[in-house]
């Protein structure tokens, strides 16, 4: 398995460096740079833009940018954002635990509401309550995540004045008091809510009919056969192998957690990786965008590898070396 | 058995869904203590309080005006640091903390106020400006205001690195400072840079470090109103109140800065949620028909016009170096802007909070021409079609558009930035419309936003007929827009007339100080433009705020806000 692992990572060193390449070019293949687009004439003038540019390398040809971007990004040197004038690795520490609380907040909502809802669904199929949470699934899986978002800001923030519409804390509060990491909380429930009702779906479905194909299987009916109790076959035969495929999701939900939700977080004013990946494009603000893609690039190769390896585990019929 | 495992599920279910409901409503309690809390503050009146003043768009947190570059960032500056000197209702300097002295608009004494002191208990001295400008001038410095300093003696060799110090500095005392420039100029003092920087505070800190360093992104501090006391990047900033403010204490005891996406704006208003923000027209009749918000509104300094390619520029050479021929003739732009019900558009997409336009020039500033000495090209489609038949645009070919005097077909190739407003296409589907029913023939290009500037400064074969915007600033001078040798005269129109006006207006020989004469040189200027229309000026744009009825002792003008130590809410 070592060795397996060690393979699969020296084989994304070239597939990480193909996809530099690509992101590099289309990136900077994009009309305009971080200097241009809608001017204040109050504000600047063409020469301090043209400066600026000629200080970021804009004016090189392609190859030479690259080269120097590279040389610089195996280094550890991510480069410094033309927007916020800060090292681009602490504007994205700054965002990353914002992004990662609700990553893994709308991954536990995710859970629990799947596993309660799949297991449900799958013991009793084709009965009014799955049908219901069925019904229930698709049109959490149907409704695009900003009309969700938006409607959960006016109905639970404006009219039932439950929780907070915009923003990660109250900034009234000290840092580290009980207070405190309670607003964090009610801030981060309704964007996590609105996050994780696009999951839910996929995994109860997923479950729901592993379950019901688990429960036709021989090994089963032997149980059964046997008087084992009904509680026992699906909370722990069934189940077992039910997970299996989930794992597969899981490589994926690293890469959720980490590259946040662009859309919730804009509409939530929810100052994350995603928010800083949407405004770092409409700015053109290169070195943001290309630090962030080759984070999200490594993060989706490096969860597949998790997800194969995790398989070896639960199932030991899949061998991995 | 079944049944009961069933029911276990659905307990489970039950469990889970009351916790959460649970957590909800703990916070929610917590939510209305908060709230008591507030209207009991409220109950006071006039003294004390807190204000929530929301953007609709993250700051960068670049907060210092030596490197703040979007009007987010600038909005929160504006609570916290005051500039030395101010701007009346016709944007005309005031002495603010600085007062000044000048014979020949070439040497000017400047006097400062004496115990006006930093949120860190530093008194302000001349020497904070001069580590303003210092800085600026840096060869290191990365931020966009050297074009704010270079006019002074001596800054260009400071910058070179030729001297230590910028020779046209001479700090007299602490309290007095002589600026000499390099010539004498009408607006050498609005252009020069007023904005002192605390030198404790910024101790030990390279200049090309700065723009990101502790004193601008999380520990800015200044000499206005309200002291930064804590910043949530890209979130929201909390202000206090400044005890020591020179102008008196500030009323309001705190002002908690909010971002709130668009989408939320109303919503936040409509609950009292948020006290005052920036209102985008088109929502604008919603906010108004609020109990609870008053819609307030000042003059604002920008435009929008639609501007023809006229040429071609080369930066290198600094010059038009081909002439376009398409839009030439003058008689064809009166023509299209006789066409464009103006009224009607800024109704229907700008919720009426705009008004006419007729030059460049916004109506607030000082320099600007009453519309009696201009053209005002009323809503005319006749005029329009009798213009263009005498201009030899006829129909000679009977699809129902016109061809151009030669017979050839002739189309309007017009485009507009896309940035994902839906108002936009439609807004400017309509301006085509205009142009279609005088029988010119229009097509419309949404390019993305960009992509559209680029295409505009590189004049792009593509781009003929575009529309676009401008702002305004106190600086009456529009040379930089409009003077045949700048990149940012985007229709590339020349006119010898036109620069020579522009030049006059500046020379201190032909206008000196007289304020009369120089506003008399604009006004011609603008009756040229008006005449010429190198671009159809359609609307300047109302500046307009929510503001919650519980605020009070806030007023606006064109130039901005009253200093926020005077605000005050009550209930």
């Amino acid at each position: 398995m070592l060795k397996y692992t060690i393979r699969r990572i020296l084989g994304m060193i070239p597939m990480l460096l193909l996809i530099s390449i690509v992101v590099f070019s289309l990136a900077l293949s994009m009309p305009g740079d971080p200097f241009g687009g809608e001017i204040d004439p109050n504000n600047t003038d063409p020469e301090y833009i043209e400066k600026m540019r000629e200080e970021a390398g804009l004016n090189d040809p392609v190859h030479v940018q690259y080269a120097r971007w590279i040389a610089n990004f195996v280094q550890g040197d991510f480069g410094e954002s033309t927007r916020y004038k800060m090292p681009v690795s602490e504007l994205i520490a700054e965002r990353m635990p914002n992004t990662i609380f609700l990553g893994v907040t709308s991954l536990i909502i995710t859970y629990i509401l799947a596993f309660a809802m799949g297991m449900y669904a799958g013991r009793k199929p084709y009965t009014a309550g799955d049908n219901f949470i069925g019904g229930l699934n698709y049109l959490g899986l149907a409704i695009p995540s900003y009309i969700a978002g938006v409607f959960a800001i006016y109905f639970f923030s404006f009219k039932l004045g439950w929780f907070p519409f915009s923003g990660s804390i109250d900034i009234r509060l000290t840092e580290g008091t009980l207070e405190w990491y309670l607003s964090r909380l009610h801030h981060v429930f309704l964007p996590a809510v609105v996050l994780g009702a696009l999951g839910t779906a996929s995994y109860t479905q997923f479950l729901r009919n592993d379950i019901i194909e688990s429960s036709r299987k021989d090994y089963v009916r032997t149980a059964r056969a046997k008087g084992t109790p009904e509680s026992k076959i699906y909370n722990k035969h069934i189940l077992r192998n039910s997970i299996i495929p989930l794992i597969t999701f899981l490589g994926f939900d690293i890469v959720t957690l980490i590259s946040g939700a662009i859309i919730t977080e804009a509409i939530f004013t929810y100052p994350g990786i995603g928010q800083l990946f949407l405004d770092s494009i409409n700015s053109r603000d290169f070195p943001v965008i290309m630090t962030l893609t080759m984070m999200f690039s490594f993060l989706v190769l490096f969860g597949n590898m998790v997800a194969d390896l995790l398989y070896g585990i639960v199932d030991p019929r899949i061998r991995v070396d | 058995m079944g049944n009961k495992k069933s029911f276990y599920w659905l307990a489970a279910m039950m469990l889970i869904m009351t916790l959460f409901m649970a957590a909800c409503s703990g916070s929610d309690d917590e939510a209305n203590a908060t709230d008591d809390e507030k209207a009991e503050e409220k109950g006071k009146a006039k003294e004390g309080g807190t204000l929530v003043y929301a953007l609709d768009a993250a700051p960068e947190g670049l907060f210092h005006w030596n490197w703040y570059g979007i009007v987010t960032d600038a909005e929160v500056l504006g609570l916290f640091d005051d500039n030395l000197i101010t701007f009346d209702e016709e944007l005309k300097p005031q002495p603010n903390i600085a007062s000044w002295e000048t014979e020949d608009n070439k040497v000017f004494t400047f006097k400062f106020k004496e115990g006006v002191k930093w949120h860190n208990g530093d008194e302000l001295t001349v020497h904070d400006w001069v580590f303003s400008l210092e800085t600026i001038a840096h060869p290191d410095y990365d931020g966009p205001r050297y074009s704010n300093v270079q006019t002074i003696e001596g800054a260009e060799a400071y910058r070179k690195g030729e001297a230590d110090s910028i020779s046209g500095i001479e700090v007299i005392n602490d309290y007095e400072i002589k600026i000499t420039f390099d010539k004498a100029r009408v607006n050498n003092l609005l252009n020069l840079w007023t904005y002192p920087m605390n030198r404790t505070a910024f101790e030990g800190i390279e200049v090309a470090d700065m723009g990101g360093s502790d004193p601008v992104r999380r520990t800015p501090i200044g000499t206005g109103p309200f002291k930064v006391s804590k910043i949530v990047p890209g979130e929201s900033v909390e202000l206090v109140a400044n005890e020591n403010y020179w102008q008196g204490k500030p009323k309001l005891d705190k002002i908690i800065v909010k971002v709130v996406d668009a989408t939320a704006v109303t919503g936040a208003l409509q609950n009292g949620e948020i006290d005052i923000v920036s209102v985008h027209p088109t929502i604008g009749a919603d906010v108004e028909a609020m109990d609870n918000v008053e819609l307030m509104t000042a003059p604002g300094l920008s435009y929008y016009y639609v501007g023809f390619k006229l040429g071609v520029f080369d930066n290198d050479k600094k010059q038009v170096v081909e002439k376009k021929e398409k839009y030439a003739n003058k008689q064809l732009r009166q023509a299209m802007m006789h066409a464009i019900n103006r009224e009607e558009w800024i109704k229907a997409f700008f919720g009426g909070y705009g008004d006419v336009v007729n030059r460049p020039v916004p109506s607030a500033h000082w320099i600007a021409a009453d519309n009696d000495k201009l053209n005002t090209y009323p809503y005319d489609p006749e005029k329009a079609k009798s213009l263009l038949d005498e201009a030899g645009y006829v129909d000679t070919n009977g699809d129902g558009f016109r061809e151009d005097p030669n017979g050839d077909e002739f189309v309007v190739n017009f485009s507009h930035y896309a940035t994902g407003n839906p108002t936009f296409e439609s807004r400017a589907k309509a301006l085509t419309q205009y142009w279609e029913e005088v029988g010119l023939k229009t097509t419309l290009e949404m390019i993305e936003v960009n992509q559209y500037y680029d295409m505009i400064e590189k004049d792009n074969e593509n781009m003929e007929v575009f529309f676009g915007g401008w702002s305004y600033g106190a600086d009456p001078d529009p040379s930089a827009l409009w003077k045949s040798d700048q990149l940012w005269n985007y229709p590339r129109w020349v006119n010898q007339e036109s620069d020579k006006l522009l030049d006059d207006a500046l020379d201190v020989e032909v206008v000196g100080t007289d304020e009369a004469k120089r506003k008399e040189l604009y006004v011609k200027w603008q009756q040229l433009v008006n005449e010429e229309l190198p671009m159809l000026f359609i609307t300047e744009l109302q500046e307009i705020y929510g503001v919650n009825k519980r605020v009070g002792g806030l007023t606006m003008d064109v130039s901005g806000m009253n200093s926020p130590h005077e605000w005050y809410v009550t209930e």
